[in-house]
């Protein structure tokens, strides 16, 4: 797939390669997200899923290729820079602040969006407090859309792993990014969580809405992707539709073993 | 002057000491009324005491409220960046010989030289961050450290104008007239009061809220578009303003400036009061750190070479304790929100 087919707005990724010192991560990787379809990335462990991630969300830059998101050119900048291009991505470990309360922690997703000067940091000044009211209700909103608007005010420390993640999400999509990456939205969440998550982040679906998700539960990922890409040893194997992922011959050989006959 | 390798020694424990557990700040303390009202109960004392106490418990507590708006100031750069530093006494002694200088030169009183002290603070925490702004930890301590050892020599120095070993006296009052001591405690009790709203209201600030990420969760933050560096230097710009506001206090306060104010050891003894305050920026936390720095010598002068001894048992003690699971509730009712 190149990137001559894509969509406009499309996050396209095109023959990056990544090592660490003579450890070849990734290698000639290409894929096109395309906006309005939830695309999974799945693998085995140590395939190079969350490497590919942290290139995508900047933390790591590939040696070779080009990564460019509605045209522009995404190589060189960094995370912060790629967030106000409006670009968010959650954690596979949960990174919510531990001193803040949920919808704090939602809140801080709005950095960017921030009008209020420092002199209004110590003062609460009219403005600050119009610009604070706004954003605690957009803040609210995003904890409704997820599900999680009553644990709003309790502290990270007192929530279940599923309501912390999906206030992680809450926190990603709270700015309205143009594109939302989830690093293995459902690592440490039962079923009933996951069940849930799943159901959020189809809620959050919208037609100009990049949504590309990592993931190990391969499951979730039949149920809720509409194009899989498959990673192993560095290299995309397959892509296509859940069905077609289903059938492929190597997916089955190396990804799935002799269990994926369901 | 104790060795190098002593110093290095205390900078590493102090380092550490920072690395403990966070404990969550949480918004619903135990008993929130009976907390506001000791604090009520607290400022109502602090603002009777000197219409009825002696000059020496006056005199003694304007320089402890100083000195808890300099501990303050180490608790913010400890609580906002996680960073530890050992030379504030640097942006301290900034402050007070900003009002000392202006008045010799320029004859303004404090009214002209508090603001203009906490400005200069903030442009000099900024030209330190600046180039520091990818140290953290140990480093950041050592960088710091650098600036408390250079003080005292700059000081010296630059005699012409800081007056060398003697110092400099500070003889303008704020109110011509009234009485000297009243208003050298009320000025720095009030600063104080004003500085712990403000923070309060910091806390709840998006910038205050972003800092906070920025140190539990560098890289979400990164990915929500707070860079580290910038999160670094905003801190330590805070810090140091609020430490040369300290520093002009103390100067009003003590009528006085001179090196022996500004050695190695008070920047050490800065940290030593925030760790004893658990990190505060309440009030509490504040003058109880202020008072443990300035009481406890005052007091126990006597006492002579058992003083940092008696820091270093309180310094562990403390740490100790604050680290035991069954007293974290309590240290959260202590945090301010």
């Amino acid at each position: 797939m190149t990137s001559g087919t894509a969509h406009a707005q499309a996050l396209t990724v095109d023959s990056i390669s990544l090592s660490f010192g003579g450890l070849h991560v990734l290698s000639d990787v290409s894929m096109v997200l395309e906006p309005g379809v939830i695309t999974g990335l799945i693998g085995p462990n140590g395939a190079g899923k969350t490497s590919l991630f942290n290139c995508l969300s900047g933390l790591y830059r590939g040696q070779r290729g080009d990564i460019a998101f509605a045209g522009t050119p995404l190589q060189g900048l960094g995370p912060a820079q790629r967030a106000s291009l409006g670009i968010a991505r959650s954690f596979q470990n949960l990174a919510l602040c531990p001193d803040l309360s949920v919808i704090e922690n939602v809140l801080v997703g709005l950095t960017l969006k921030r009008r209020s000067g420092w002199f209004s940091a110590f003062v609460p000044t009219a403005g600050r407090r119009a610009e604070q009211a706004e954003a605690e209700s957009s803040a609210m909103a995003a904890l409704n859309e997820l599900g999680i608007a009553a644990a709003a005010h309790q502290m990270p420390a007192e929530l279940p792993p599923g309501t912390l993640r999906l206030a992680e999400i809450a926190r990603a999509i709270v700015s309205e990014p143009k594109a939302i990456l989830l690093d293995e939205p459902a690592a440490g969440l039962n079923a009933v969580e996951t069940r849930d998550l799943m159901r959020a982040l189809k809620h959050l679906m919208r037609p100009d809405l990049i949504l590309f998700i990592v993931e190990h539960d391969m499951d979730m990922i039949m149920k809720l992707c509409e194009r899989i890409y498959v990673l192993n040893f560095g290299t995309i194997i397959a892509n296509g539709t859940p069905d077609e992922i289903r059938r492929h011959p190597d997916v089955i050989r190396i990804y799935l073993g002799d269990d994926a006959d369901d | 002057m104790v060795s190098w390798k002593g110093q290095l020694a205390v900078v590493s424990e102090l380092a550490q000491i920072s690395k403990g557990p966070i404990t969550p700040i949480s918004s619903r303390g135990s008993h929130p009324d009976i907390i506001r009202l000791s604090l009520f109960a607290l400022l109502a004392l602090l603002i009777i005491v000197p219409l009825v106490a002696g000059g020496f418990l006056v005199y003694s507590l304007s320089l402890c409220f100083a000195n808890a708006l300099a501990v303050l100031s180490v608790s913010v750069l400890v609580r906002y960046s996680g960073e530890v530093s050992i030379g504030h006494s640097f942006f301290v002694a900034l402050g007070a010989y900003t009002v000392a200088i202006i008045e010799h030169q320029f004859g303004f009183t404090v009214l002209v030289s508090l603001p203009v002290a906490t400005a200069l603070g903030g442009v000099a925490g900024f030209v330190f961050a600046f180039p520091s702004r990818r140290l953290s930890g140990i480093y950041l301590a050592v960088a710091t450290m650098a600036l408390a050892l250079a003080l005292p020599e700059m000081l010296i120095g630059f005699e012409k104008i800081t007056g060398g070993f003697e110092g400099l006296y500070i003889a303008r009052d704020l109110i011509p007239f009234a009485s000297k001591a009243l208003q050298r405690y009320y000025l720095a009790l009030a600063i104080l009061g004003l500085v712990c709203l403000a923070l309060a209201q910091f806390r709840r600030s998006p910038q205050g809220m972003a800092l906070l990420m920025a140190r539990a969760q560098p890289r979400a933050a990164e990915a929500i578009g707070i860079t580290g560096s910038w999160a670094r230097i905003s801190v330590f710009t805070l810090s140091a303003a609020l430490a040369s506001t300290a520093g002009a206090l103390a100067g009003f306060a003590s009528s006085t400036v001179s090196p022996n104010s500004f050695s190695f050891w008070s920047g050490i003894f800065l940290l030593v009061g925030s760790v004893v305050s658990l990190n505060g920026l309440s009030l509490a936390a504040a003058l109880a750190g202020g008072a443990f720095i300035t009481l406890v010598p005052t007091y126990l002068a006597h006492a002579g070479d058992w003083v940092p001894i008696l820091y270093g048992a309180a310094l562990i003690l403390v740490s100790l304790v604050a680290n035991a699971s069954g007293l974290q509730r309590i240290v959260q009712g202590w945090r301010v929100r």
